[in-house]
């Protein structure tokens, strides 16, 4: 082992020791609790399984994360806390050893070993499982993808149980964020004989075994979720809620009015166009922090008039973030000049330095750029976004800036989400609407939306110079080295400007004065409701 | 009369056949898969996917296969909603639609027709008045509107009820959308029972059974009721139908789980199992409502008969 990684893997170390001291809820001293601790919180959408094999969007890994835990789990700070596992080390670059806690118990009562994430695990990835997001996680660990493409049994996969209490993970390459991917319920471990014994209804109240700080009670499909706590949890003396609703209600108005008529302690997200209005009406519940999202435009690098850099350029540069975020969007979401955005770990944020340019020379410099690639005016451009509201909005604004400042036509064409996401997939799209959010807090998944052949990259741009340093980042063990390298990366690749970042994603939600533990400065918005708590009202 | 009911429950086989056919058609040539997220699906993910949901096999396959298990009473695996069969989606929906349009549309008939009955025979009193201005706002005013005044009203000005949810069947979060359902339903019910019954008055068998001194209420409920049902009973099988249509705003804004959520979420889903096991459901919910409003019309009207 070389110096240089003995002295990060001590810190690490370190820094796992140092967790395991942090992780009861934190409720500041002299806070008075209610009697009765529970919860209603809408989570916007009904889960499309409770099966942590099955999940794949927010909503279903919220509920989960309070089901099922993980090695580790964040907590409302986002910050890395131990979960199954109170310690861990890594003994090289790719090989990781957790020991799990005798303490930690399955909700029968039985205890949480090993073996049960290296089954959950295989699982996950298994082909037959055909879990929609098992490459997104599977490129993690030793042999994943290929488990995936089933090119190797789930025997191969980089993880196995040296005993009851100790497991050993192996990557495909460094990933020195692995304390935050197994955080993800996806990651959870699984109760293989509640599986094999009820099937597909394993998940069903009085079927489900589980091994997180709650149990599930109820389960009434497109309506709600309820959770109550699990007494045989390791850390069940620090978990304050006692019972917790989670509301599957999408139409933000019955979101509002739900929690107006107070059945709904906490809003998913409220409604474009509302948030100045609530904000006067309910000043100290409403809350707007940022998350770690980008909307931005994709543009298509292949197009035969999209691939001139300069025109790409020039579409990035007349479209006014300022008035954007302050009248169109009015919600609250910062303007993005760059790929990364505020709060992303292990990057910095990058911003054009026409960003603070007058409008009039960004213009004017424009123009040039559309002149010297030979694009006229009354050129026709298509954009393709799906058809909301608040998307329909922000397309006229764009428009409405290409045809005035550039005289560019934009031909709109609104489409089902479904449809839209499919043409980005298959490149069949000028300019598309889209917006990226991360599941954990790392720099690499934002990278992956600019990286040579990535999956998540629309825009079919590639540098090359770019995906090298993404890689020799990658490859470092010194944070600091590794931040310094994507941040270049990341401005390196900017500068092709393959999309037009345009706002970071905020959360803009109602939450009843007597909810104790959110921390809006949390941009992953992933809530464990084991942090919350309720003050005596 | 049985042989009719039962040549047109055998008529309903080839009517089901025909919807799911085009339907099936229809999901699978409509742009964009129950695979297409904002984050791509890896291709060997996708096959993974495909050969899950059996959609590798060519089209008539597929078809075939899907009819295979609907003889057999399966309407397959959720794509949407993993955790579940369209089975147990339908079983635990359907009995909350059923419960509130249900309801609702009992009311509304009732109502209906006693406000159409009231307003007919006080043809341009006070009385006839309220109860057209009733019928007309109640036309005028679509669920989106009405719903939200009345959660306004009832539930945030008043708070005597829940804005929404659900709580198994618990009465109190049934009333306002049942009330909403109604509302607009015995607006439509009203306005063609008294028209109806207007007519019907003015019949000379009536005339008769008025000359020879029969008292008016005798006249009413006797002879002139059942022949002005008629137009009613056949407004009811379309309405009650299209409570399934309303109840996706209705469900959407009272979130309620019932069939009218699936319905959007499965077509916007491409949930192409779910989407087909309620056209099933809906097919055949239409074909037996139309085959009791048939045979309501035999009772009422004697002249009718199959």
């Amino acid at each position: 082992m070389n110096t240089p990684l003995a002295r990060a893997l001590s810190v690490l170390a370190l820094a796992a020791g140092a967790f395991a001291a942090a992780q009861a809820a934190t409720i500041p001293p002299g806070t008075q609790l209610a009697a009765r601790q529970e919860m209603v919180r809408n989570n916007g959408a009904e889960p499309e399984s409770l099966d942590p094999a099955y999940i794949e969007t927010v909503n279903a890994g919220e509920i989960d994360r309070d089901l099922f835990e993980g090695l580790t789990s964040t907590d409302h700070h986002d910050n890395v806390v131990p979960g199954v596992a109170e310690s861990w080390k890594q003994t090289d670059a790719t090989t990781w050893v957790f020991k799990l806690r005798k303490t930690a118990l399955w909700s029968n009562g039985q205890h949480v070993t090993a073996d049960d994430f290296v089954y959950a695990w295989r699982r996950f990835l298994d082909p037959k499982t055909a879990a929609k997001i098992a490459s997104t996680y599977g490129v993690y660990l030793l042999n994943g993808m290929d488990v995936v493409n089933g090119r190797k049994p789930p025997t191969e996969l980089g993880v196995r149980a040296i005993d009851p209490q100790t497991l050993e993970v192996k990557t495909a390459g460094p990933v020195p964020y692995l304390m935050r991917v197994v955080s993800v319920a996806q990651y959870a471990p699984q109760p293989k004989a509640v599986i094999d014994k009820f099937g597909r209804d394993w998940t069903k109240p009085g079927n489900m075994v589980s091994n997180g700080a709650y149990v599930l009670k109820d389960w009434q499909v497109n309506s709600k979720v309820v959770i109550e706590k699990n007494p045989q949890y390791w850390d069940a003396a620090n978990v304050q809620l006692t019972r917790v609703t989670y509301l599957c209600v999408e139409d933000s108005n019955a979101d509002l009015k739900l929690y107006q008529s107070g059945e709904n302690d906490f809003m998913s997200q409220i409604a474009p166009g509302v948030y100045n209005a609530l904000k006067a009406q309910y000043p100290t519940e409403m809350h707007n922090g940022p998350m770690l999202g980008i909307r931005f435009y994709a543009l298509n690098n292949e197009d035969p008039l999209l691939k001139d850099i300069r025109v790409r350029k020039a579409l990035s540069m007349v479209i006014d973030r300022d008035i954007l975020a302050s009248k169109v969007t009015a919600d609250g979401q910062p303007p993005l000049y760059g790929l990364a955005v505020k709060g992303l770990a292990s990057i910095g944020q990058s911003r054009y330095d026409w960003a603070d340019w007058p409008m009039d020379k960004r213009v004017a410099e424009a123009r040039k750029l559309l002149a010297d690639a030979g694009v006229k005016p009354g050129t026709h451009v298509k954009f393709t976004y799906n058809n909301s509201d608040y998307h329909k909005k922000m397309a006229i604004f764009a428009a409405s800036e290409w045809k005035t400042k550039l005289g560019l036509e934009t031909d709109m064409d609104s489409l089902e989400f479904k449809v839209l996401v499919r043409k980005r997939h298959d490149g069949d799209f000028q300019i598309a609407r889209h917006g990226w959010i991360a599941t954990f807090n790392d720099a690499t998944l934002f990278l992956t939306l600019v990286q040579c052949g990535s999956e998540s990259n629309d825009n079919r741009n590639c540098n090359k110079k770019a995906d090298e340093l993404i890689a020799q980042g990658n490859l470092q063990t010194d944070p600091a080295k590794r931040e310094a390298l994507l941040t270049q990366a990341a401005k390196l690749v900017m500068d092709d400007y393959p999309m037009i970042p345009l706002l970071q994603y905020t959360v803009p939600r109602l939450i009843k004065p007597w909810i104790g533990g959110y921390d809006e400065a949390n941009g992953t918005d992933r809530y464990r409701s084991k942090d919350f708590y309720i003050l005596k009202h | 009369m049985w042989a009719y009911v039962v040549r047109r429950l055998l008529v309903t086989i080839p009517t089901v056949l025909a919807v799911v056919t085009i339907c099936y058609l229809l999901l699978h040539f409509t742009p964009g898969g129950p695979f297409d997220t904002e984050r791509k699906v890896s291709d060997a993910v996708l096959a993974n996917l495909q050969a899950k949901y059996h959609l590798d096999q060519p089209l008539w396959k597929q078809y075939l296969l899907y009819l295979g298990s609907l003889l057999h009473g399966d309407l397959g695996a959720s794509f949407r909603y993993a955790d579940w069969s369209v089975n147990d989606l339908v079983a635990r929906a359907l009995p909350v639609s059923l419960a509130i349009g249900g309801t609702a549309m009992a009311i509304a008939a009732i109502l209906g027709v006693a406000l159409g009955i009231v307003a007919a025979l006080r043809q341009n009193s006070v009385a006839d008045y309220a109860v057209m201005l009733l019928a007309n706002v109640g036309s005028v005013l679509p669920s989106f509107v009405l719903g939200p005044v009345l959660v306004l009203v009832f539930a945030i000005a008043l708070p005597w009820l829940p804005s929404g949810g659900w709580d198994d069947f618990a009465p109190r979060y049934m009333i306002l959308p049942i009330a909403l359902l109604t509302l607009i339903n015995v607006a439509t019910i009203g306005r063609i029972m008294r028209g109806s019954l207007i007519e019907v008055l003015s019949s000379n068998f009536i005339r008769t059974a008025r000359a020879k001194g029969l008292p008016m209420r005798v006249v009413v409920m006797r002879h002139a009721l059942r022949p002005a049902l008629l137009p009613v009973v056949s407004v009811i099988g379309p309405l009650a139908i299209s409570s399934i249509t309303s109840a996706i705003v209705t469900e959407s804004w009272f979130s309620i789980p019932g069939l009218g959520k699936l319905i959007v979420n499965g077509a916007s889903d491409r949930d192409y199992t779910l989407v087909l096991g309620l056209v099933v459901l809906v097919t055949v919910m239409a074909v037996l409502l139309n085959l009791v409003v048939d045979l309501m019309y035999a009772w009422l009207d004697p002249k009718i008969r199959y």
